[in-house]
């Protein structure tokens, strides 16, 4: 479902060619590659200072700085619990604590088989149903820890 | 136009910072993250001071808070002094490693830490010179990286920087000593890479890496047929000299900063 | 339309706000539309379906509407399409079961409008949403979209704009509440040009959704509203900048610049006026310091986020150093209204200070959540028990948190205030963005403080000393109450702290961050206290200072939380007195919550 770097360096090429050389659209042109790797890889980043004109410097401190990007790949299903502020007073750590459980990963952690990666986000706008998760793109509300090991076991390649 | 410190009454042009004025007259307001050098960080706070204008009080950076208009400045009013012993508390709680923090410690009577968890190697005070300086000399090799309170400075992917030339700017420029040069044998080791270092040419003494003599004949197109050491160059005659900083100054080479490091 | 007989229509609305999508509204909309594609023509009624966006009636979506019959169905599922399909839009009969049930009567209502929910609010920011498909420019039009632009453009100078906004009191919706008109003339007064206008769709408060909600379902009120004010200050370029995570606000706001574009209402010489306005989305990087003007400024630029000082302002120096007037996405949304009707009708809604409305998302422990829309003033009482329908489950009201991280957390004693700017920031919070978060006594205050500070030392950018170190502290001091481990001055080092980063910091986000701290600390000392002194939370969230024991004189026997504790910590027989076994209990609090007769009880720190 991601391009694999190396194999798609001609990826990169056509996201720089939609934007004009100008620095207002490094992060536009970051988050394009993140969506297309699912992360930043070393390769596209080097692209990117070329075409641009910017030292590496700048862009390892606009990847590290922004959460939409990240250097590290990510899974093939990226669990986004919200632990905003309705999740979090209705017990979003105690889904956090059971993922962590269930797969032995920490969020920004992605599990050995490259399968999930768990992330905890501020808010998704989502309070009536919480406490949220989303796989992908799916949702899940009203979420109790119990829920939580069918759920994973049901998302599948 | 006129401008009140600590009740006495200075002259200042509009639009001045107040840390000018004050430092112009005198008065003393600690800094760490200013430098004449790399001006409009703001960042680190330690020149905080409480200003009065058109009958409001609030608490503004000296080093850029611009005189617009009439104003009374106090530069060590009591709840300054106890905002800035907190900024220093917090400081040397971040980087107990720093002599500086540790005579800025001394200087306002803070007792030893027992409240915090402190890392006694760390000597960064993240202020920032040294990015800035990297930036304003070109080479741009190191940055801010992450946020918030996992901030740090360090070289892409933190591995020896490949756009560093060796200068050592971002070291000198920082006030904390957090950056480690170590030089022997005609290297010089910096950001964990390691340089060679040539000679100069008059003295024979190892003082400059390859890599920054090329960025100064790429980049500048200076010819350097005599590689002079900073002693050395100042030993030459005097013209040479004069024109050939001012050459450089211009240009804002690394002698600049060689210069302004020795300020 | 077309001389032929007219057959009537039935609009069908189903809510595609982030809610009801989450609950699978989308399904419905396409079998509704599949359903009327198939219909046979010449049948007696024409089914017109639009997806809108969100009703703000998130807890009962997904949410479906039937006009002109005004018919209001909740929860809805894709089971009931074909029901509704055939007896309400073909026939216009109710479903009784599918219509809104009343929190406070108990009876349901056909009409969205009668609802306890809706009656007391007001909506001016809200108007359209949930009423037009927010990808049809037709539909905004309809309800009298761009009306406002051609007014000022062709009635209207430049001057009479600004001052139709001074003179209407709209203040920033984003926050800190500076007066929009104030800023406009600020910025045209300054000579210096090109001049920009943005718009901050940064929405990072956790817990607060009102601008993804405008941007999602009436994308166009905000662009006019843009439109209206580059006019004013004389700016030629805008730029929305919406955060990454909202991709249907970022695809409906793109949508809607485009059809703006084919209309004539972008672009060059606006709709023959001689006026041009350039507008661009940008996508946030996920970075909630982006909501501070000056750093969301250096995102646009292509940049890290981090704020400058700003001593001077942004009106005069602002994106590329060029004047810029940045205002929050409701706040935008509202100039249209005020240009078109008047201002003595907009400043005739809410308070002496506060003008208009405000919109809030009401969140937490509340039965009706949701995004509601109120006018300035009315008090908070009014608006969670009112309109929130007071405490959902069993527990009671604590404490209102307003503002997000930047804002407090107000007690019951407080209920009365009215919710304007001034009175929020008087007691210690603030309006924020409009996060209105209901907390009740299963909420441990330390633990919210706690928890804001995390996202706050997270969050933070990290430039200046205050914030990045002193919020780290503060942080790393609660930690040790929730932990068991605070000490007795901490109560006091934390108001040092707080006044420290509140007054030394660089930007908003330092110079707020200590208001959870501070409002918990103010109204709920007692707490603190009894983590700090009695080694107990009283709320039970505090794991290491919380043990559950089973209440022998409330137990019935039933035997329910030993089925469902995870640990399988709790033993007894069927019709006797249950225990949990301290040394397994994991405290995850399922006993608590499954027990029906309370006779699960929160204690202090387990002693073995």
């Amino acid at each position: 479902m991601h391009e694999k770097p190396g194999e798609g360096i001609l990826k990169v090429k056509s996201i720089l060619e939609k934007y004009p050389k100008e620095r207002r659209y490094l992060l536009a042109i970051l988050q394009d590659i993140q969506k297309t790797y699912n992360y930043l890889p070393r390769e596209a980043l080097n692209e990117v200072r070329d075409y641009l004109g910017i030292p590496l410097s700048s862009l390892y401190s606009m990847a590290t700085f922004y959460k939409a990007l990240s250097l590290k790949p990510k899974g093939r299903y990226v669990i986004k619990v919200c632990d905003g502020t309705a999740c979090h007073i209705r017990g979003s750590l105690d889904i956090v604590e059971e993922i962590k459980k269930q797969l032995s990963i920490s969020p920004g952690e992605v599990t050995k088989d490259g399968k999930f990666s768990l992330e905890t986000v501020n808010c998704l706008g989502s309070c009536a149903l919480a406490p949220v998760m989303v796989i992908n793109d799916k949702y899940y509300g009203n979420l109790k820890p119990a829920m939580v090991k069918d759920i994973l076991e049901s998302t599948g390649d | 136009m006129k401008v009140i410190i600590d009740d006495k009454e200075f002259e200042a042009e509009y639009g001045e910072y107040i840390l000018d004025v004050a430092r112009r007259n005198g008065i003393h307001i600690p800094t760490l993250c200013h430098s004449d050098a790399v001006p409009g960080q703001g960042s680190c706070r330690l020149c905080i001071v409480e200003v009065y204008e058109r009958g409001k009080n609030k608490v503004v950076v000296s080093c850029l808070y611009p005189i617009t208009g009439e104003i009374k400045v106090y530069t060590n009013s009591e709840k300054i002094h106890r905002m800035r012993r907190n900024i220093i508390r917090l400081l040397a709680a971040r980087a107990p490693g720093s002599e500086y923090i540790k005579k800025l410690k001394e200087e306002y009577g803070i007792p030893e830490e027992t409240r915090f968890k402190v890392d006694e190697k760390e000597k960064c005070v993240l202020c920032g010179l040294c990015v800035k300086a990297c930036e304003k000399l070109g080479s741009m090799a190191i940055s801010t990286v992450n946020r918030g309170a996992t901030k740090k400075v360090a070289p892409p992917f933190e591995e020896p920087p490949v756009d560093c030339i060796g200068c050592t700017s971002c070291a000198h420029v920082c006030p904390t000593g957090a950056i480690e040069v170590r030089e022997y044998e005609g290297k010089r080791v910096i950001w964990n890479r390691t340089f060679e270092l040539l000679k100069c040419t008059s003295c024979g003494r190892y003082f400059i890496t390859r890599e920054q003599y090329e960025y100064m004949k790429n980049r500048h197109g200076i010819d350097m047929k005599e590689l002079l050491c900073d002693r050395c160059r100042q030993k030459s005659t005097a013209e040479k000299l004069v024109s050939l900083y001012k050459k450089l100054l211009v240009k804002k080479t690394l002698f600049q900063c060689y210069r302004l490091q020795k300020d | 339309m077309n001389g032929m007989v007219q057959v009537p229509r039935r609009t069908v609305l189903v809510c595609c706000g982030t809610g009801c999508l989450a609950n699978n509204s989308m399904e419905i909309y396409k079998k509704l539309k599949d359903k009327a594609a198939e219909l046979e023509s010449g049948f007696p009624v024409i089914p017109v379906l639009k997806a809108t966006g969100c009703n703000g009636l998130c807890e009962r979506g997904p949410i479906v509407q039937v006009l002109p019959d005004d018919i209001f169905y909740c929860k809805v599922s894709v089971s009931d399409v074909d029901e509704i399909f055939e007896r309400t839009i073909l026939k216009g009969d109710v479903i009784e079961r599918l219509l809104y049930l009343d929190a406070s009567s108990g009876k349901r209502v056909r009409s969205f409008k009668e609802s306890e929910f809706y009656k007391k609010q007001f909506k001016i920011a809200l108007r359209n949403i949930g009423q037009i498909d927010p990808s049809c420019i037709d539909d905004y039009i309809e309800r009298g979209g761009y009306e406002a632009l051609k007014k000022a453009l062709f009635e209207m100078s430049p001057e009479q704009v600004i001052s139709e906004i001074e003179r209407s009191g709209l203040r920033g919706r984003g926050g800190a509440g500076f007066p929009t008109g104030y800023k406009w003339r600020q910025c045209s007064k300054t000579n210096d040009f090109p001049k920009y206008v943005v718009c901050n769709g940064d929405e990072g408060d956790p817990g607060a959704f009102m601008d993804r909600s405008i941007m999602e379902g009436d994308p166009h009120s905000v662009i006019e509203g843009m439109i209206i004010g580059a006019y004013a200050v004389g700016a030629e370029k805008g730029f929305i900048y919406i955060r990454d995570e909202y991709s249907l606000a970022v695809r409906n706001v793109s949508k809607a610049i485009e059809d703006a574009y084919i209309r004539g209402y972008l672009g060059r010489d606006i709709i023959g006026s001689g006026f041009s306005l350039d507008i661009e989305v940008v996508r946030g990087g996920g970075a909630f310091v982006c909501g501070e003007s000056t750093a969301l400024m250096a995102s646009i630029e292509g940049r890290v986020g981090e704020p400058r000082v700003k001593y001077i302002r942004s009106t005069e120096k602002g994106l590329w150093g060029k004047p810029t007037v940045l205002n929050n996405v409701e706040t935008w949304a509202n100039v249209p209204v005020i240009i078109t009707r008047g201002v003595e009708w907009f400043s005739s809604i809410g308070t002496e200070k506060s003008k208009g409305t405000k919109v809030f998302s009401l969140v937490g422990k509340v039965k009706n959540t949701g995004l509601i829309e109120v006018p300035m003033g009315m008090t908070l009482r009014e608006i969670i028990f009112g309109i929130g329908g007071g405490i959902a489950g069993s527990g009671k009201f604590k404490a209102v948190q307003t503002g997000g991280p930047s804002g407090g957390c107000i007690p019951e004693a407080l209920l009365d205030l009215p919710v304007d700017f001034d009175s929020l920031s008087d007691a210690g919070s603030m309006m924020g963005s409009g996060g209105m978060i209901v907390m009740d006594d299963r909420t441990c205050m330390v633990e919210v403080a706690r928890y804001y500070l995390k996202f706050l030392s997270e969050e933070s950018c990290g430039k200046c000393t205050p914030c990045r170190e002193g919020i780290r502290r503060m942080l790393e001091v609660l930690e040790d109450i929730c932990a068991g481990e605070g000490r007795e001055e901490d109560i006091e080092l934390l108001l040092e702290l707080s006044e420290t980063v509140k007054e030394a910091s660089l930007c908003g986000l330092g110079k707020t961050a200590p208001n959870p701290v501070l409002t918990t600390i103010k109204y709920f000392e007692s707490e603190y206290l009894a983590h700090i002194k009695e080694k107990r939370c009283p709320a039970g969230v505090c794991k290491k200072l919380t043990s559950y024991r089973i209440n022998a004189d409330l137990c019935r026997g039933c035997g329910l939380c030993a089925k469902r504790c995870p640990a399988g910590a709790i033993s007894g027989k069927q019709g006797k007195i249950y225990e949990i076994d301290q040394g397994i209990c994991t405290v995850c609090g399922t006993c608590r919550e499954v027990c029906r007769f309370g006779a699960v009880e929160v204690a202090g720190r387990a002693t073995e």
